[in-house]
C-alpha cells in the first residue's frame, strides 16, 4: 500500500515539474478583456455617482473591491474551464501553479486595504497606487509561465502605480480614472498579448 | 511504446526539460550506454515522440534531443492511465483488507 501511495506521489511530482515548465494558456483573452471593460465601467459608475470620493471612502472602496471580486470570479471560472480544456492531463497542476503565482498579491492587497482602513486612514490616498504596484508584482511573478510580452504589462502596472503615488494625495488620488485607466488598459493589454502572443508549442 | 523502462525514463527526463537535452546529459540521467540510448531514441523518433537535431556546442558536434508536442501529449495520457491503475490497485487492496477485517469480526 505504501508503494502505491509513493507511486501516486511520484506521478503528482512529475505533473508538477511539467506544469512548472509549461507556458500557461489557461487565461482566456476574452475573459481578461472583460475585466478591463469592467474596470472602465467601474470608473464610469464612480464618476457618475461619487462626485467627491474623499468624503465617502466607504463607497469608493465598495465600488473597487466589488469590481476586483467580480473580476477574480470571472477570471477564476474562465481559467478553470479553459485550463481543463487546453492543458489535458496537467490542468490541476497548472491551476495550482497559477494560483500560487497570483493569490499572494491578491491577499496582500486585501490585507493592506484592511490595515490602512483600520489603522492608517490618513494614508488611504495611497491605496490606488499601492494596489497597482502589488498587482504588477503578481504579473511579474507569473511572467515565466506566460507569453514573453507579458513583462510589459507588469511594467505598465508598476509605472501606473508609482505615478499615482508620485502625483500625491487630495482629490486626484481617488479620481475614477486613477483606477479605471491603469486596470482598463492593463487588462486589455494582457488580453491582446494572450491573443497574439501565444506560441504553437506550449512548452 | 512508452511503458518500456528505458524509454519511460527518457521521456520523463525530456518532459522535465522542454527545451531539450544533449545526448551526453540524457545518457547520464538515464544511465544508458551510447548504443542503448541511440536505439531507444530512434524508436521514439520514429513514433514522433521526440525530435533529434545535430549541431555544435563549443566547436564540438552535439546531438540534441527534445520532446515533441505529441510526445508530451502521449506522455500525459500514459501518466493518466498509470495513475488510474495505481488508484484502482490501492482501492482493491483497501477493499480486500476491509473484507478480511469484516469476516474476521464476523467469525469472532
Amino acid at each position: 500500500m505504501e508503494n502505491l501511495h509513493r507511486a501516486l506521489a511520484e506521478i503528482d511530482a512529475i505533473r508538477g515539474q511539467m506544469a512548472r515548465t509549461t507556458e500557461f494558456r489557461g487565461y482566456g483573452p476574452a475573459t481578461l478583456a472583460a475585466t478591463g471593460v469592467l474596470a472602465v465601467l467601474a470608473a464610469v459608475v464612480q464618476a457618475h455617482w461619487l462626485k467627491i470620493p474623499s468624503r465617502d471612502i466607504g463607497t469608493y472602496l465598495a465600488i473597487w473591491i466589488a469590481t476586483a471580486a467580480l473580476s477574480v470570479m470571472i477570471i477564476g471560472i474562465g481559467t478553470i474551464r479553459r485550463t481543463r480544456r487546453v492543458h489535458f492531463g496537467l490542468a490541476k497542476a497548472m491551476i495550482y501553479s497559477a494560483g500560487e503565482q497570483f493569490l499572494p498579491p491578491i491577499v496582500a492587497g486585501l490585507l493592506l486595504t484592511i490595515v490602512l482602513v483600520r489603522y492608517a486612514p490618513q494614508s488611504l490616498w495611497m491605496l490606488p497606487g499601492l494596489w497597482q504596484v502589488i498587482f504588477s508584482l503578481g504579473v511579474f511573478s507569473s511572467c515565466q509561465f506566460l507569453p514573453r510580452p507579458m513583462f510589459a504589462v507588469g511594467v505598465w502596472y508598476l509605472v501606473a502605480g508609482l505615478t499615482c503615488l508620485a502625483l500625491g494625495g487630495g482629490e486626484r488620488a481617488f479620481s475614477p480614472w486613477a483606477m479605471g485607466v491603469p486596470f482598463g488598459v492593463g487588462q486589455l493589454l494582457v488580453a491582446a498579448f494572450l491573443r497574439y502572443g501565444e506560441t504553437d508549442d506550449p512548452t | 511504446m512508452i511503458h518500456e523502462r528505458a524509454r519511460l525514463g527518457l521521456l520523463t527526463s525530456l518532459v522535465a526539460h522542454p527545451k531539450g537535452l544533449p545526448f551526453g546529459t540524457l545518457k547520464q540521467l538515464c544511465r544508458l550506454t551510447d548504443g542503448n540510448l541511440s536505439r531507444h531514441l530512434k524508436v521514439l523518433e520514429t513514433a514522433r515522440l521526440v525530435e533529434i537535431s545535430k549541431g555544435y556546442a563549443l566547436n564540438r558536434p552535439q546531438t540534441f534531443c527534445r520532446i515533441t508536442v505529441q510526445g508530451r501529449k502521449r506522455y500525459l495520457e500514459y501518466l493518466a492511465i498509470l495513475e488510474q491503475v495505481v488508484v484502482d490497485a490501492a482501492a482493491a487492496i483497501k477493499a480486500e483488507s476491509g473484507g478480511n477485517a469484516a469476516s474476521a469480526l464476523a467469525q469472532t
